[in-house]
């Protein structure tokens, strides 16, 4: 197994304690630090496909993904001198009125996982303050609203169409959570729906890459 | 006609209920938030948040937050008020509430508990938060999920402290109230999966529950209803190896009437109405009518209860819990 396959195999595994000493032996190895983080996106979406498919359970998620951000901070510095393939920066957050946050905090994950810079902007989020996070950061390309309750549906609608018509472009919006249906998201103006976090970081680099 | 207590008897026994159990109406006793048996000296010690009303800080320390338009409480788990940080540092900060009041104290309920009709419903105790909850009240979903993988002997110890408190209450309800019933929460899973694997469930809170609902089985308790409104099908096994006599809450991605046929006789299914789709600022009664003909039609007379997913009798929204026990009682006169 080359070095990058045995990240890849460590980070879908959730070894926090190897994947940063695998990093650094196929930095030493020659390979490039775009190259490693490559294949701990990639097994990031192995992860995630495995969440989608009900194979694997949150534990693994998190897990894997703290075993990602173990490995990210040893290529940081090597990084700075190569072109980061950033997808672009995503806002995250619950919309106003719902306190969930498992669900926002697994998307946050997977989207970051796949490139995207995140923005968390929490819970109970009044859309304002997403207009307001699109304007302080750079280069906003996705915005993610989460909603867990049947009674924040109506928030989900008002955030969603706070974006559409704040003049602000550039950006797409997903949107998530258990009463939240395809129709629904379709229904409010939202550019697509994601039933889960691992379906959601595909989502975001397909409606993204369409812009 | 059967009393509400025998038609639930005879419903999950597979013997002869004369109609359905109408959600949850064999479990109001009393006249409390959810008619459940809830004063107690123990819980009378502790604060709870009003709807809209300021966060308070519970007995064990969590700080509750009920927010205006939310249907229930929640903790607050930002850096300020997380109570366990370090899961191997839990003895030195959790500290469990106090469970020796006088009997003077619990005397002042017992008159309450004692005017219970018991021939007509279950004399029902309500619990919560449950043990997986109890443990993410106190350090947070993200932090408790990773200590299940990182710290596993560490949260063993502290599901042992607090099953080992929770048996102790479980003795004073048993001792002081004799409930014929348990309702208890403990949520385990999203809508479309367990938060933990079964593998994992196993390890850790079968044997905590083994304990608790073991204990009030040996001591007068006929029935464990346990709330958890989530996907959890792929628990249902562990659920009859506890004891549960009611799962209360199963959402329909569970495939309700696939359980019932699988699992009914062991265990029984109160639920597969979902709020998400009844409960609902624009509800109606045709999306009501549909939805409880479904869950009777589908999931038939035995081993199931048709009702609302939520943890205790009412509605997010007015009328709607009202409006599924009138049509629970239509499907009733058609089908028995």
């Amino acid at each position: 197994m080359s070095k990058l396959e045995e990240v890849k195999t460590q980070v879908i595994a959730g070894k926090t304690k190897l994947v940063p000493g695998l990093v650094q032996e196929a930095l030493d190895g020659g390979s490039s630090p775009n190259e490693i983080l490559q294949s701990m996106i990639d097994g990031m979406k192995v992860v995630g496909d495995r969440f989608s498919a009900g194979e694997i359970f949150v534990p693994e998620m998190l897990i894997a993904a703290k075993a990602m951000k173990k490995g990210v901070e040893v290529l940081e510095p090597h990084l700075a001198g190569e072109a980061a393939a950033s997808l672009g920066t995503c806002i995250i957050g619950t919309v106003k009125g719902d306190l969930h946050d498992i669900g926002k905090n697994l998307v946050s994950l997977m989207i970051g996982s796949t490139g995207f810079t995140m923005v968390d902007l929490g819970v109970d989020v009044p859309s304002s303050r997403f207009i307001d996070a699109i304007k302080e950061n750079e280069n906003v390309k996705l915005v993610a609203c989460s909603g867990l309750l049947t009674t924040t549906m109506q928030a989900m609608r008002e955030t969603v169409k706070t974006l559409k018509n704040s003049g602000l472009t550039g950006f797409k919006v997903i949107v998530g959570g258990a009463p939240i249906t395809p129709g629904f998201a379709a229904e409010i103006g939202a550019d697509a729906y994601a039933p889960d976090a691992g379906a959601a970081a595909e989502k975001a680099k397909e409606i993204v890459a369409a812009i | 006609m059967l009393t509400k207590r025998q038609n639930l008897l005879e419903t999950i026994r597979g013997g002869n209920p004369d109609r359905f159990v109408n959600q949850y109406e064999a479990f109001v006793c009393q006249d409390t938030i959810f008619g459940m048996i809830l004063g107690d000296p123990v819980q009378a010690a502790s604060t709870y948040p009003v709807p809209g009303g300021q966060a308070t800080v519970n007995a064990w320390g969590v700080t509750i937050a009920w927010p205006e338009g939310m249907p229930g409480p929640f903790p607050v788990h930002d850096d300020k008020h997380k109570v366990l940080k370090d899961i191997t540092k839990w003895e030195k900060v959790v500290k469990a509430p106090k469970l020796d009041y006088p009997q003077k104290e619990w005397d002042k309920f017992i008159p309450g508990v004692k005017a219970i009709d018991r021939n007509e419903v279950f004399a029902i105790a309500f619990i919560a938060p449950g043990v997986f909850e109890q443990l993410h009240y106190l350090m947070g979903m993200d932090d408790c999920l990773i200590n299940f993988y990182e710290e596993p002997e560490a949260m063993k110890e502290l599901i042992e402290y607090i099953s080992d408190w929770e048996v102790g209450y479980a003795k004073l309800l048993c001792k002081n109230f004799h409930p014929d019933a348990v309702f208890h929460h403990d949520d385990w899973g999203s809508h479309n999966s367990s938060f933990i694997s079964p593998q994992m469930f196993e390890e850790f809170i079968l044997p905590a529950y083994k304990k608790i609902y073991g204990y009030y089985k040996t001591h007068g308790v006929e029935l464990i209803v346990h709330h958890s409104d989530s996907y959890a099908a792929n628990l249902v096994p562990f659920m009859i190896e506890m004891g549960i006599d009611i799962w209360q809450g199963c959402v329909t991605t569970n495939n309700v009437p696939e359980l019932v046929k699988k699992y009914g006789g062991k265990i029984s299914f109160m639920g597969d109405m979902d709020n998400g789709v009844l409960d609902r600022e624009d509800w109606s009664r045709e999306v009501v009518a549909r939805e409880v003909r479904r869950a009777c039609e589908t999931n038939g007379k035995f081993y199931y209860i048709p009702c609302l997913t939520m943890g205790g009798p009412g509605s997010t929204y007015p009328g709607v819990y009202e409006a599924v026990s009138e049509e629970i009682d239509k499907m009733s006169k058609e089908m028995f």
